[in-house]
């Protein structure tokens, strides 16, 4: 057939595809899709929240209507405004202690000839990859008045009349909080000082500057940042740290926060509409100080880094240097080894009551809350095994397949879609995984997916996906993109030039961030403390249903189970990511 | 001889234009990157883009690659259409077979010399055999037949070099683009690379598009330049042309070395010569000289001097000279480079050793006309 029409067409090929077909490609298809996905997941709970605050619970408990009565709360409830209180006290405390222990653990171990440094690195970094919930229920057993061993030795061996510790009080939970953060705010630290130019020291030295004075004109003001980083993410860690407070503070009277939002969330006294309101709360501080950490801070970061191997200056403590072993050993002692020991000689025991009695000891606690075939096991306990390793295998996947697009179109497309998706991948970091719960709560409560493992994995891949997209992003921004584009002058499609260069390169980037995700999610308790449900239970529910209706060993044995397959996950994450891996 | 006019509209004499660029625009925000750039390459040459960084030459290249999208313009390579904005056409790179270089040499670490070099081959489909005769044929021609098993990243700059030549030419694209390719390299690394560059080019007969900041590398490697600036083209001429008849002041001073005194045409005398009056501090002086393009009596004029076209001696001799007092000299080996103070103005002289001028002494500088030079300001 020859109408006149096809005559044109093979006159004027150039006409026949139009403008917005040459838009319709397989690299912007990819990208829209993900950027909806990322900014319905995380706009949505958020913008609930913000709605919701706004709602008042009648008294019956059925109905709601519009009012402030919720932000009167906050000032002028019973309790809040305590908790509010201790909230901010307990993140300030922890955030100082994180911050000197931090700082000078880093310091000893990146630039002083303390012995053995090396072998202590991957061990002041585990409290990084266990739970603190697990570190507190330790602390409990180590230093609970009548109870903790640590005040029956020194009732048996000193003599102490009474209890030499107590940690079931807010300086319990400032006290953990703050040991179990201190790796935040050593990588944040360690990573600049171990990559300082040594030039840049040694031109003060040369000037005449002394080392004190070299340390604090030099050395100090470019870790600046990453110290000030560091007490940042700790301070909002804290503020948004649920296991801790609930172990050593709440049942002691020392509301926060966080055990607030959760008893309005599932708790007798349940409203939805108030917890939202705390959340609410929670959620600006700690986004504020996030924005600044983010926009304020992290761009002031000094470029240290060069690209070249650099040897940084160390310096010869001579006999100090045992001061400063002995000083590393102790954190490891009472971060580490103290409470795992004391974890583990707690679950051997029928019943704990602060001594330990060899005779009694045994594994029957094990199989109570591991072995799900055994008659008497617990269920809460054994299907949260099963339910966090599905919720990590599949969350962590999902989780970096967003990751690889959502960076891939940050940094390798630009515009004002890359910009927006730069914006969004910030914004579930500035919020605590409590405050992001109780949002997907009332988004999803009246869908089906609620009551399903489908809800806990929506939310915590809205909540921590941007730490898998930040190992991504990493390495895609150290493999230069023009690695990608000699892929398409070499003829391939931009799919794949994706599965050909761009993903083999990015392969351990991908891995190590998955791993940390699988951990993250192993261990993850305050998203799931909101949304779980009967059958629904994960790991760190288990743990918590074990602290609430059964003894210390039954939760201690469930406790020393997550460790020992987080400590698993850790090596393996050694083994695989490097010792760099995480001071990005 | 052609020397065309800053719109480059008018081709090399005598060849057909293969690769057209009309009405290049592309802005990032409010900044225009490339604003209007138009040019054609014959069949088989070697055009280089050549600026200081940011003048546009690498967004130009880029979008001849299709990996940035235009705000304006066409591009067509053999009659194929590449970009056309106005008819909403767009190849997508991997579509557009052209071969590239890059800047970092981008030679995937995760493969083999040989199996980055099979790629574009493996992409194509061709079957085993022909692909590793090739890739040894290609590999040969570099200079890497040796390396074709090693890692990447056990190459060294050079070699990682010739292996992205490699790459880039062994599918014998249409075209052949080079991003800076040779800044990441020591400087005689670099000097050997440029001949290389060029023999290989010459032998594989691709026509090519170069871009750089260093003019040197410019004038050894092309058939024509291009001197860009702020997103526009300042001029284009072969290699002998933009050195010795720059057309403005910018050209004159991105391109080797030259004196530049600001001036007025004082008159014409004849089509292309004229005199040139210059002050500086209280000096003044009319000068014989050939005009340049545009320049016209009475008007507001440079006079651009290349350092080797000025004879410095104690003695005068006839014709036109300015008196100066040598402030500086630098021994070169060869020659001897001169500052000479005349009026408020520092001439730059290239003086043969034996001269040995010494600072302090009265001197007398000597302008052949016909290699002063009237320029656009």
């Amino acid at each position: 057939m020859s109408s006149p029409q096809a005559a044109l067409g093979t006159l004027a090929p150039a006409r026949a595809p139009s403008r917005w077909r040459s838009l319709v490609t397989q690299e912007s298809v990819a990208t829209l899709a993900a950027s909806l996905v990322v900014a319905a997941a995380v706009l949505l709970p958020l913008a609930t929240l913000i709605v919701s605050s706004f709602l008042v619970m009648d008294r019956s408990g059925f109905d709601a209507h519009w009012g402030l009565d919720n932000y009167r709360a906050l000032v002028f409830d019973r309790i809040i405004p305590k908790a509010f209180v201790n909230t901010l006290v307990i993140s300030t405390g922890a955030t100082v202690l994180a911050t000197v222990l931090g700082v000078s653990l880093a310091w000893i171990n990146a630039r002083t000839n303390c012995p053995w440094r090396e072998g202590l690195e991957p061990f002041n970094l585990i409290p990084f990859f266990l739970s603190p919930f697990v570190g507190a229920i330790a602390w409990h057993n180590l230093a609970a008045p009548k109870t903790g061993l640590l005040n029956a030795w020194a009732r048996d061996y000193l003599g102490v009349q009474g209890h030499l510790l107590n940690v079931d009080n807010i300086y319990g939970v400032i006290w953990v909080t703050g040991i179990f953060f201190t790796p935040l705010v050593y990588l944040f630290v360690v990573g600049s000082l171990r990559r300082m130019d040594p030039a840049l020291e040694d031109s003060a030295r040369t000037t005449g500057a002394g080392l004190l004075r070299t340390t604090l004109t030099v050395t100090l003001p470019l870790v600046l940042p990453g110290i000030l980083s560091g007490a940042i993410i700790v301070f909002v860690t804290s503020a948004g740290e649920f296991g801790v407070p609930f172990k050593l503070g709440a049942p002691y009277g020392w509301e926060t926060l966080t055990t607030q939002i959760f008893s309005k969330a599932v708790g007798d006294d349940a409203n939805h509409y108030l917890g939202a309101t705390m959340a609410m709360a929670l959620g600006a501080i700690t986004a504020v100080f996030v924005w600044i950490q983010q926009r304020v801070i992290a761009p002031r970061a000094f470029t240290t880094v060069t690209g070249k191997g650099f040897r940084p200056n160390v310096v010869d403590l001579g006999g100090w240097k045992w001061v400063a072993l002995g000083y590393n050993l102790v954190f490891i002692l009472v971060a580490v080894v103290l409470p795992i020991l004391c974890l583990f000689v707690v679950s051997l025991h029928p019943v704990w009551e602060g001594g330990i009695i060899p005779r009694d000891m045994s594994f029957r606690n094990y199989q109570k809350v591991l072995f799900f075939w055994s008659p008497d096991s617990i269920q809460a306990a054994t299907n949260g095994i099963f339910n966090s390793f599905i919720l990590a295998f599949a969350g962590a996947s999902i989780a970096m397949v967003l990751s690889l697009v959502v960076s891939y179109m940050i940094h390798r497309t630009k515009g004002f879609g890359s910009r927006l998706l730069d914006f969004l991948c910030v914004v579930p970091i500035g919020f605590p995984g409590i405050v992001l719960a109780m949002g997907v709560l009332v988004v999803y409560i009246k869908t089906p997916i609620y009551a399903t493992l489908w809800i806990l994995l929506l939310g915590y891949i809205t909540r921590f996906f941007p730490y898998g997209q930040r190992n991504v992003s990493a390495v895609m921004l150290a493999i230069s993109e023009e690695l990608d584009q000699s892929s398409r002058m070499a003829g391939a499609s931009w799919l794949t030039t994706l599965r050909r260069i761009t993903i083999p390169l990015l392969k351990p980037g991908i891995f190590a961030g998955w791993l940390l995700l699988f951990i993250i999610f192993l261990r993850e308790l305050s998203i799931s403390i909101i949304l779980y449900t009967t059958g629904t239970e994960t790991l760190s529910v288990g743990v918590y249903y074990l602290v609430n209706f059964e003894n210390e060993p039954l939760t201690a044995a469930l406790s020393i189970a997550q460790t020992v397959v987080l400590l698993a996950c850790v090596v393996l994450f050694r083994r695989i990511a490097g010792r760099e891996a995480l001071t990005a | 001889m052609t020397v065309v006019n800053a719109a480059g509209t008018v081709a090399a004499a005598g060849a057909a234009p293969y690769l057209e660029v009309r009405g290049l625009v592309k802005t990032f925000g409010a900044d225009r990157a490339v604003d209007d750039i138009s040019f054609t390459v014959p069949k088989g040459k070697f055009l280089t883009l050549l600026g200081p960084s940011g003048c546009g030459k690498t967004t130009t290249l880029m979008s001849i690659a299709g990996l940035h999208r235009l705000d304006a313009g066409d591009i067509r390579v053999g009659g194929t259409v590449f970009t056309s904005v106005a008819d909403g056409l767009f190849l997508p790179p991997e579509k557009r077979d052209i071969g590239m270089v890059f800047q970092s040499y981008a030679i995937w670490p995760h493969m083999t010399v040989a199996e980055n070099v099979a790629y574009p081959l493996a992409i194509r489909k061709l079957d085993r055999a022909e692909i590793d005769a090739r890739v040894d044929e290609v590999l040969r021609l570099v200079g890497l037949a040796a390396m074709a098993g090693k890692l990447a990243t056990q190459l060294s700059g050079g070699q990682q070099q010739r292996a992205a030549l490699a790459r880039a030419i062994v599918f014998r694209p249409r075209l052949l683009l080079f991003d800076e390719p040779l800044s990441n390299l020591d400087l005689k690394l670099r000097e050997q690379m440029r001949v290389e560059l060029k023999r290989i080019q010459r032998e594989v007969g691709i026509t090519s598009v170069y871009v750089t900041h260093d003019q040197a590398e410019a004038l050894v490697m092309s058939d024509e330049i291009i001197v860009m600036s702020k997103g526009r083209i300042e001029q284009r001429g072969g290699p002998h042309d933009i050195y010795a008849r720059p057309l403005n002041r910018y050209v004159s001073n991105f391109i080797g070395v030259a004196n530049l005194l600001e001036g007025r045409v004082a008159r014409v005398t004849a089509p292309g010569r004229g005199e040139l009056e210059i002050r500086a501090g209280g000096e003044r002086i009319q000068l014989p000289c050939r005009l340049g393009e545009g320049v016209a009596e009475g008007a507001a004029a440079v006079l651009s001097v290349r350092p080797e076209n000025v004879q410095a001696a104690r003695e005068h001799r006839s014709g036109p000279r300015l008196e100066g007092e040598v402030i500086e000299t630098i021994f070169l080996g060869n020659c001897v480079d001169c500052r000479v103070r005349w009026g408020g103005f520092e001439w730059k002289v290239l003086a043969h050793p034996r001269a040995a001028l010494r600072p302090g002494e009265r001197v007398y500088l000597h302008l052949d006309p016909e290699h002063s030079l009237a320029v656009q300001p």
